[in-house]
C-alpha cells in the first residue's frame, strides 16, 4: 500500500511530576522536532486528560498529521485511549504509536541526564516505527452470552445471582460437593453477629433454583481455550455414584453407611460417613460416595446404603465426565486457604491439644459442629480462661508478610461469643488492632465494655511447662505487654490461633489455566490495584473475593457484585473487537514450504492448493507473529509488528549516526 | 579515573509477560540501569534471529530476548519456538566470535518486576565487563562479512 | 522546668552504621522479649533496647544490654527480620569503644589480646592438652586441620572433650593434623561482647596463619568456632570448609568407620541443643543420631527443643560474667532434666558443658553427668577406651 509522505506528530506527557520530575520533557519535545518526518511536537501536563486528547485531535487536523506518537505511560495502560482520540480525528487508530517513558524510564531511573537520553531514544524508536505504520481494519466477533464462575463461595454465589437476575446464563463450577465455601463453616459473622448459615443458606438455595444458573458441583476446570467473548471450557464432573436425577436427597443411605472418614468441613474434629453430605444444609443436598472411604471400592462388598435407597439412585459404575461449555466471560472466585498452623511451630499446634485454630473454633461454637456448639476443651470442660493470639503467620516475614485483614475482627467476635457462652476470662494478644470497616471500631468498643482483656504484644510462644503452681495443667503464653514493658506468662485453658489466610494450594495452576498473574503474596493479581480491581491480565477473565487477597465478607460480596457488573457489561455489548494485527502472506514470496503451518499455535495457516502457497485464516490468527519469524522466505507479514517496522526501531536505537 | 563503559543493551520481548513485568518494575518504582531499551513484539515467538544480529551489527553491545515462562505463553507455545531458535543464534554468534554472554534468553513473567530489574542489571554488568562489541573490527578479523 | 528526653537521631544512625541497620524495621510487637529465655528467670525487655536505639534515647546502654547471650532465639522469631543480635552487638561495640564496658568483660578481652585466649592461658602452651596423644602436625597432605577451641585447650573440664575427640579421629583413621599452637581465639565471643577491633586482629592473624599452611578444611569442637569460621571469616577473606565434631562423628558412624558397641550405662540422656549448632547452623539431627547409635542409650527431649531450645546462658560473653544462681538458665534446664528422669545431659559445645557443670555444682547433683556427645561416643567405641 502506498502512503502519502509521513507527517508525524509527537506529544510528550509530563504526567504531573511522574515523568517531568526525572525526564526533561522540553528536551524530548525539542529532540523530536529534529527527527525525520516529524512535523509537530509538543509537551503537555496530562496527555490522557480530556484537554490532552483534544490536543491530539486538533493537531491532527491542523498539521495534517497522518502518524501520531504519544510519549507517556505504558501502552498497556493508555494505548486504547489514544487510539480512540486518533480515530476521532478521522485517522486510522493503527497509525498511532506509544513511547513508554514512564514505567520504562522515569519511574525506574534516578539519573536525570541518562533518563532524558533514554526517553529521547524511546521516542526515536517510536518515530522510526511510525513511519512504516499501516492502517488496519478492526474486526468484531459476537460474545457468547454466558458466564462461567469458578468457585462457589459467597463471592461466586453473589456474582452468579447478580448475573442470573439480569437475565444472563451462568455456569457455576464448584469443586466441593456443595457451594457455600468458607462462609458455610462460620458460626456468627462480625460485626453484626448474624448467624452465617441464616444469611448464606437462602442465597445458596436461590442459586441452585435459579433458572439461569447451572450448578456444577463436585467439578473442576480441565482446560480453558479461546479469548474474550469466546472461551471454550472443559469441565470435569467427578463421579458421585448417585444419580442426581433419581435421588430424592432423603439421606437414608448416610444413616445406614457403616464406614467413616475424617470430616474436612469440621476441620478434622469429627467424622462423617463414606457416603455423605458436606454439611446438613449442603446445596445441592444430594450425597456423594467417597471412593477412598467406601468399603465397596476396596473389597467389592457392602453396598449397605443401596439396600435402603428406595428410588434406586446408586450407580456403581459412575465415571468422571468431561463436559464442554462455551462462555463469553469468566469470573474466578476460588477463595482462600489457611496457613498450616504447625508452621509457626512455637505455638505448639499439633502438640498441645488445646491449641486450636480460628476456623476450628467456628466449628466448635456451631450448633451443628463437633461439640454441638458447646465451648469446651478437649477434656470436655468449660475453659476458665481463653487466649486469642493475633497475627499467627500474618505480618510476619518468616511466613506471610501481609495482613490477613479479618483476624482482628473475628478475634473480637470470638471473645464476645466466649463471653456469651462461658464465664471464661478472655485475653487478646495483638500487635495493632485493625478495625477499619463500617461498624468495626464500634464493635471493638463494645468488647472493651464486655471486659475482654487486651494485651498489646504478640504472643511469643505457648508451652505447657509450668514454672509455678498456678501454671500447673495450663497452657502458658509468654508475651511482653509492650505498653508496660513487662514480660508476662499468662496461664489459660484454651488457645485460639488466628492463623494467616493464604492463597489456595493450587493457585499457581489455576492462574496458569486462566492466564491470570499473581502478586508477590501469591494471590491473583488484578489489572490495576485501584482502577481495575476485578479485571486481570487476560481480557474477559475477572476476579472476585479472597482469591485476589484476604478480605471479609462485605468486601468479598462487593467484589462479587463488581465482577458481575463488568462481566455483564461485556455480555451486553454483544461483540468484541478482535485482533486486527494478524499475519498475512505475500503471495509472490511464498514458496509453499509449509514450515509456518507447524509453528502456528492456533492452526490458523492453511494451504491454497491451486496457488501452492500458504493462506492465513484471519479469524483464527491471534497475531503472535511466530510464523513471520519462522518463514524462510520472509513471505509472512506480522501486521503492526512487521520486519520493516521492528528493524527501523533497531536502527533508530543503535545505528551509529553518520 | 577513566569513565566507565556504558553498554547499550537491546531488549526484545513479548507484550504479555516481560513487557508487563517491566511495567510492574516501573509501577513498583524499582530502579535499574538505564542502559536497556525495550522493543515490544506481541510474542517472543515473533523475535527473528535476524533482529538480534541487526541490533548487534548496528551498535548494540548486548541483546536480551525475553518472554513468558515456558508454559505461560499468551499464544500457547510461541516461546517454545523462541527456545528452539536460541541455540541456532548462539552458533551464529560463535561464527562471528561474539561472546555467548552478550545474548541472553530469559523468561520473566508479568508479576516478576524484581526479576526484570535483576536481569537488566546483571546484563548491563556482564556486558560492561565484556567491553564494547565493536562489530566492524570483529567481522573484519572474522570470516563472514 | 523538667528535662524532656528527646530523640538523638545521630546516636541511632551510629548504631545502624556499626552493624545494626535492620533496627528501623522493628514494629514493637514484643515477640523478642517474649521469646528471650532470660524472661524465664528475670525480666529482660529486648524490645525496649530496640525502641530506645531507634530513637537514640538514653537507656539503651544500660545494664541489661550485657545480658544477651546471643542465642538468636528472638532473631529467629522476629516477624520483621530485625537482626536483633547485630543491633545489640553494635551498641556493645560503641560502648566498648567508649571504654565503658563491664569490668569482667574488660579483663577477658585483655587476656584475649595478650594471650590469644580468654582463659589467661600461656599462649606457648596452647597444645599442652594434646601432647600425650601424639597427634600428627598438619601438613599439605592432611585433609583437615583440627582447630582446638580455647575452652577445649585450657579449661580443665573441656580439655577432656578435646582429648576424646582426638582419640576418635585417630581411631576412625581421619586424615587430620594439629595446628602448631600459633592459632588464636576464633573471636566469636569477643565480637559479640563488643570487641570488634580485637576480633579483626584475631581473625586477620588466624587467616594469615591458616592460609600460610594451606588449610582448606577444619574440624572444630565448638559451635562458636563453627559459626565464626563459616559465617564471619569469609567477609574477611578467610574461606574454609568447617565441620563440627558432632556432624563428622555422625558421618563416621554412618560409614561404619566408627562402631559404638559398648552398652551405655549412664541412664537416660537428655540432649541440649547448643544455640550456635542448632538455631545458628541448623545442625539438629546429627548429635541425636550419634546418641541413638549407642547401644542401650535412651534419649529424652526437653519440652522446648531444636529451634525452640532454651539457651544455657553462656554465649555472647556471658560465660565470663556472674549470674546469680536463681537466674541461671543452665540451672533451670538442669532441674527440668532431673524432673524428667534424666541422669545425663549431653550437649555439643564447650560453653554449654561449662555452664551445665557449674549448674550441677550449684545444685549439688553429684551423681548427675554432664557430657559432650564426643565423650559419650568415645566411651562407646571399643578401640578408644580406656580414656
Ligand atoms: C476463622 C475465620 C472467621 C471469619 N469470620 C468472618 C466474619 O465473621 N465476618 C466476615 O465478614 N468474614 C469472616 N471471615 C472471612 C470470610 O471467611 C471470607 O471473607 C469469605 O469466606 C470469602 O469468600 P470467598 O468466596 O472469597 O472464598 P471461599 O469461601 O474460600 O470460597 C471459595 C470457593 O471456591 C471453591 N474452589 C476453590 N478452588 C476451586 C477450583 N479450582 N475449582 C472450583 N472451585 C474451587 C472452594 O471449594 C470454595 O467453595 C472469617 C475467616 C476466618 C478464617
Ligand atoms: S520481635 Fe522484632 S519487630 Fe518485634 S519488637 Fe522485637 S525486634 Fe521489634
Ligand atoms: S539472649 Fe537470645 S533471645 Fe535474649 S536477647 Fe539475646 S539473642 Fe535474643
Ligand atoms: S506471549 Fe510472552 S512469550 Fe509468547
Amino acid at each position: 500500500m502506498k502512503n502519502d509522505d509521513p507527517r508525524i506528530g509527537v506529544f510528550v506527557c509530563h504526567c504531573g511530576t511522574n515523568i517531568a520530575g526525572i525526564v526533561n520533557v522540553d528536551s524530548v519535545a525539542a529532540a523530536a522536532r529534529t527527527m525525520p518526518f516529524v512535523v509537530h511536537a509538543e509537551e503537555y501536563k496530562f496527555m490522557c486528560s480530556d484537554p490532552g486528547q483534544a490536543l491530539v485531535r486538533d493537531a491532527i487536523l491542523k498539521h495534517r498529521l497522518n502518524r501520531v506518537i504519544v510519549a507517556a505511560c505504558s501502552p498497556r495502560m493508555h494505548e486504547p485511549t489514544f487510539r480512540k482520540a486518533t480515530a476521532l480525528a478521522g485517522l486510522n487508530p493503527y497509525l498511532f504509536e506509544m513511547a513508554n517513558i514512564r514505567e520504562h524510564c522515569s519511574w525506574v531511573h534516578t539519573d536525570k541526564v541518562a533518563a532524558t537520553e533514554k526517553a529521547i531514544d524511546l521516542v526515536k524508536s517510536a518515530v522510526a516505527k511510525a513511519r512504516y505504520l499501516e492502517p488496519l481494519e478492526s474486526r468484531y466477533v459476537n460474545v457468547e452470552p454466558k458466564v462461567l464462575i469458578v468457585g462457589g463461595g459467597v463471592a461466586g454465589i453473589q456474582a452468579a445471582l447478580d448475573i442470573a437476575n439480569g437475565g444472563t446464563k451462568v455456569v457455576l463450577v464448584e469443586r466441593q460437593q456443595s457451594i457455600g465455601g468458607r462462609m458455610a463453616q462460620l458460626d456468627k459473622t462480625f460485626p453484626t453477629l448474624d448467624c452465617s448459615a441464616c444469611i448464606l443458606t437462602p442465597k445458596m438455595v436461590q442459586a441452585a433454583q435459579h433458572p439461569n444458573i447451572e450448578l456444577m458441583t463436585y467439578s473442576e476446570i480441565e482446560e480453558v481455550k479461546g479469548y474474550v467473548g469466546n472461551f471454550t471450557v472443559r469441565i470435569r464432573r467427578k463421579a458421585t455414584f448417585i444419580d442426581p436425577k433419581v435421588c430424592t436427597a432423603c439421606g437414608v443411605c448416610i444413616d445406614k453407611c457403616p464406614w467413616k472418614a475424617t470430616s474436612s468441613f469440621e476441620e478434622g474434629l469429627s467424622k462423617r460417613k463414606a457416603v455423605y453430605r458436606l454439611f446438613p444444609q449442603a446445596v445441592p443436598g444430594i450425597p456423594v460416595v467417597d471412593k477412598d472411604a467406601c468399603k465397596y471400592f476396596e473389597n467389592g462388598k457392602c453396598k449397605a446404603c443401596e439396600k435402603f435407597c428406595e428410588p434406586h439412585a446408586f450407580r456403581w459404575d459412575d465415571q468422571d465426565k468431561i463436559v464442554e461449555e462455551k462462555v463469553g466471560a469468566i469470573i474466578v472466585a476460588t477463595g482462600y486457604d489457611l496457613i498450616d498452623p504447625k508452621l509457626p511451630s512455637q505455638y505448639g499446634y499439633g502438640k498441645l491439644k488445646n491449641v486450636i485454630t480460628g476456623i476450628e473454633f467456628e466449628r466448635i461454637n456451631n450448633a451443628t459442629g463437633p461439640t454441638a456448639g458447646k465451648i469446651v476443651t478437649k477434656e470436655g470442660k468449660e475453659p476458665e480462661s481463653v487466649a486469642i493470639l493475633h497475627c499467627i503467620g500474618s505480618r510476619d516475614r518468616n511466613h506471610c508478610e501481609y495482613c490477613s485483614r479479618v483476624c482482628c475482627m473475628y478475634a473480637l467476635k470470638f471473645a464476645h461469643l466466649i463471653k456469651e457462652k462461658t464465664k471464661a476470662t478472655v485475653y487478646n494478644f495483638y500487635i495493632d488492632m485493625r478495625c477499619f470497616g463500617k461498624g468495626y471500631e464500634e464493635f471493638y468498643h463494645r468488647l472493651l465494655e464486655e471486659g475482654v482483656k487486651f494485651i498489646r504484644g504478640k504472643a511469643a510462644y505457648v508451652t505447657d511447662q509450668a514454672l509455678t503452681d498456678a501454671e500447673q495443667g495450663k497452657l502458658i503464653i509468654s508475651a511482653e505487654a509492650t505498653t508496660l514493658g513487662k514480660t508476662l506468662r499468662v496461664p489459660v485453658d484454651m488457645v485460639i490461633l488466628a492463623n494467616a489466610m493464604t492463597p489456595q494450594k493450587d493457585a499457581a495452576d489455576v492462574a496458569r489455566k486462566f492466564g491470570i498473574g499473581r502478586s508477590p503474596d501469591g494471590f491473583f493479581l488484578e489489572k490495576h490495584p485501584k482502577l481495575e480491581p476485578v479485571s486481570t491480565a487476560t481480557d474477559g477473565v475477572y476476579l472476585a473475593g479472597t482469591c485476589q487477597g484476604p478480605k471479609d465478607i462485605p468486601d468479598t460480596v462487593a467484589q462479587g457484585a463488581a465482577a458481575a457488573s463488568v462481566a455483564m457489561s461485556l455480555i451486553q455489548r454483544g461483540t468484541v473487537e478482535v485482533e486486527a494485527a494478524t499475519a498475512g502472506v505475500i503471495d509472490d514470496l511464498c514458496s509453499g514450504c509449509k514450515i509456518c503451518q507447524d509453528v502456528c499455535p492456533y492452526s490458523a495457516i492453511g494451504y491454497e492448493v491451486d496457488k501452492r502457497i500458504a493462506e492465513i485464516n484471519a479469524s483464527l490468527c491471534k497475531g503472535c507473529g511466530t510464523c513471520a519469524a519462522t518463514c524462510p522466505s520472509s513471505a509472512i507479514v506480522a501486521k503492526h509488528f512487521n520486519d520493516q517496522q521492528i528493524l527501523a526501531q533497531i536502527h533508530a536505537l543503535y545505528a551509529q549516526e553518520g | 579515573m577513566a569513565e566507565q563503559f556504558e553498554p547499550k543493551i537491546a531488549v526484545l520481548c513479548c507484550n504479555w509477560c516481560t513487557y508487563a513485568g517491566a511495567d510492574l518494575a516501573g509501577t513498583s518504582r524499582m530502579k535499574y540501569a538505564p542502559n536497556v531499551r525495550l522493543i515490544r513484539t506481541m510474542c517472543s515467538g515473533r523475535i527473528d534471529p535476524s533482529f538480534v544480529m541487526t541490533a548487534l551489527k548496528d551498535g548494540a553491545d548486548g541483546v536480551l530476548i525475553a518472554g513468558c515462562h515456558p508454559a505461560d505463553c499468551h499464544y500457547i507455545n510461541g516461546n517454545h519456538k523462541t527456545m528452539r531458535r536460541f541455540p541456532v543464534l548462539h552458533t551464529m554468534l560463535a561464527q562471528f566470535g561474539i561472546e555467548r554472554d552478550r545474548v541472553r534468553l530469559e523468561w520473566i513473567s508479568a508479576s516478576e518486576g524484581d526479576r526484570f530489574v535483576e536481569v537488566a542489571n546483571e546484563m548491563t554488568e556482564t556486558v560492561r565487563k565484556l567491553g564494547p562489541l565493536d562489530w566492524k573490527s570483529r567481522t573484519a578479523a572474522g570470516n563472514v562479512a | 522546668m523538667r528535662d524532656f528526653p528527646s530523640p538523638l537521631i545521630e546516636v541511632s544512625e551510629m548504631i545502624a552504621d556499626s552493624g545494626g541497620s535492620s533496627l528501623d524495621l522493628c514494629y514493637q510487637c514484643g515477640t523478642c522479649s517474649g521469646t528471650c529465655p532470660w524472661n524465664l528467670v528475670r525480666d529482660f525487655r529486648v524490645r525496649n533496647i530496640i525502641s530506645l536505639a531507634q530513637l537514640g534515647l538514653e537507656g539503651y546502654e544500660g545494664e541489661d544490654l550485657w545480658l544477651c547471650a546471643t542465642c538468636n532465639a528472638c532473631v529467629d522469631r522476629c516477624p520483621r527480620g530485625v537482626e536483633i543480635v547485630d543491633v545489640i552487638r553494635s551498641v556493645r561495640t560503641i560502648i566498648t569503644q567508649a571504654g565503658t564496658s563491664p569490668k569482667t568483660l574488660g579483663a577477658v578481652l585483655g587476656s584475649v589480646k595478650a594471650n590469644g585466649n580468654p582463659w589467661s592461658g600461656d599462649s606457648n602452651a596452647r597444645l599442652a592438652w594434646a601432647e600425650a596423644l601424639q597427634a600428627r602436625p598438619f601438613t599439605e597432605r592432611s585433609e583437615y586441620a583440627f582447630f582446638a577451641c580455647c575452652t577445649q585447650a585450657y579449661d580443665a573440664r573441656n580439655v577432656k572433650v578435646g582429648r576424646a575427640a582426638l582419640k576418635l579421629l585417630k581411631a576412625a583413621g581421619v586424615n587430620f593434623g594439629m595446628l602448631d599452637g600459633a592459632e588464636k581465639c576464633c573471636g566469636d565471643a569477643v565480637r559479640k561482647a563488643g570487641g570488634q577491633e580485637l576480633f579483626d586482629e584475631l581473625s586477620d592473624s588466624n587467616i594469615e596463619m591458616l592460609d600460610a599452611k594451606g588449610v582448606k578444611k577444619m574440624i572444630v569442637g565448638s559451635p562458636h568456632c563453627l559459626n565464626t569460621f563459616a559465617k564471619e571469616y569469609p567477609d574477611k577473606g578467610g574461606r574454609y570448609e568447617v565441620v563440627h565434631m558432632a556432624s563428622l562423628l555422625a558421618e563416621l558412624i554412618k560409614s561404619r568407620k566408627l562402631r559404638p558397641t559398648r552398652t551405655f550405662d549412664g541412664g537416660k540422656v537428655v540432649y541440649h541443643d547448643p544455640c550456635y549448632l542448632g538455631r545458628q547452623n541448623q545442625v539438629y539431627d546429627a548429635p541425636r543420631e550419634l546418641l541413638k547409635a549407642v547401644p542401650g542409650l535412651e534419649l529424652l527431649e526437653f519440652a522446648r527443643n531444636r529451634q525452640d531450645s532454651v539457651c544455657c546462658g553462656g554465649g555472647g560473653g556471658r560465660l565470663w560474667m556472674e549470674t546469680p544462681i536463681e537466674e541461671r538458665l543452665a540451672v533451670l534446664k538442669l532441674k527440668e532434666a532431673v524432673k524428667m528422669g534424666a541422669t545425663t545431659l549431653a550437649t555439643a559445645c564447650p560453653y554449654c558443658v561449662s555452664m551445665f557443670e557449674d549448674a550441677k555444682t550449684a545444685l549439688d547433683l553429684d551423681s548427675f553427668r554432664v557430657a559432650d556427645v564426643t565423650e559419650i561416643i568415645a566411651d562407646a567405641v571399643e578401640e578408644v577406651r580406656p580414656s
